[in-house]
């Protein structure tokens, strides 16, 4: 297993109830394989799966990226700022 | 040599502090935009907007977008500062400016930072009303405004 860390902020820190969490994945999961793994465990998360995107040590990832053991990962919904 | 000054507080931001370090260019045109809470939105009262940030990220963003918008045009110095937590109506959340030697360039370099800003950086905000209700601000990837 891997162990990686998950930033959530905004809806989705309401959502999963904190803005941080670790969480054990396969190795090998990708970064869709955690957006679909997080959407079967929260159907707020679910809703807006969409418009979510990931960030890898702080830079956007591709879907497609194998995730690994210590990353940081950030789910970003659309900002809102200024 | 670009100068830039960028930040991500939850202390209340000083426009005079924005202007004196622009009017140190020593350029002629100095632009300053600052993002206010608004009292009405929709017909409701608002009260405050929360805000928050993926500092990490947001700070890397907002150089991006300085050293873009240094590369358009010919800026001496730059400020963006961001309001994170609690900021009441007819407080500022976001202080951009930029210095240049005429105005022209000052202002489109300006207006492309704080809509560049809305777009990318890693901000979010909550907005409160005199109701008690609050909502986040619905945005998309494709907001402009």
């Amino acid at each position: 297993m891997i162990i990686v860390t998950l930033r959530f902020f905004s809806v989705l820190r309401e959502a999963f109830g904190a803005g941080v969490a670790e969480v054990e994945l396969d190795p090998g999961t990708t970064g869709q394989g955690l957006i679909e793994l997080l959407a079967a465990n929260n159907d707020e998360f679910a809703a807006i799966q969409s418009v979510v995107r990931l960030a890898v040590n702080d830079e956007y990832v591709e879907l497609d990226l194998q995730l690994s053991d210590g990353d940081e990962i950030a789910l970003i919904t659309p900002v809102s700022g200024g | 040599m670009l100068q830039v000054w960028i930040d991500i507080t939850d202390q209340p931001l000083n426009a005079s502090e924005v202007h004196s370090f622009l009017y140190e260019s020593n350029g002629g045109g100095v632009c300053v935009f600052a993002g206010v809470t608004r009292l009405e939105t929709n017909g409701k009262i608002s009260t405050s907007l929360s805000y928050e940030a993926y500092k990490s990220m947001a700070l890397k963003e907002i150089r991006r977008l300085a050293d873009e918008a240094s590369q358009r045009w010919p800026i001496l110095r730059a400020v963006v500062l961001h309001r994170i937590g609690t900021v009441v109506v007819g407080e500022p959340s976001v202080l951009i400016g930029v210095a240049t030697a005429h105005r022209g360039p000052a202002f489109e370099a300006t207006r492309f930072l704080i809509d560049e800003l809305k777009k990318s950086v890693q901000i979010w905000k909550k907005e409160s009303f005199e109701d008690g209700s609050q909502e986040w601000v619905a945005a998309s990837w494709q907001d402009l405004d």
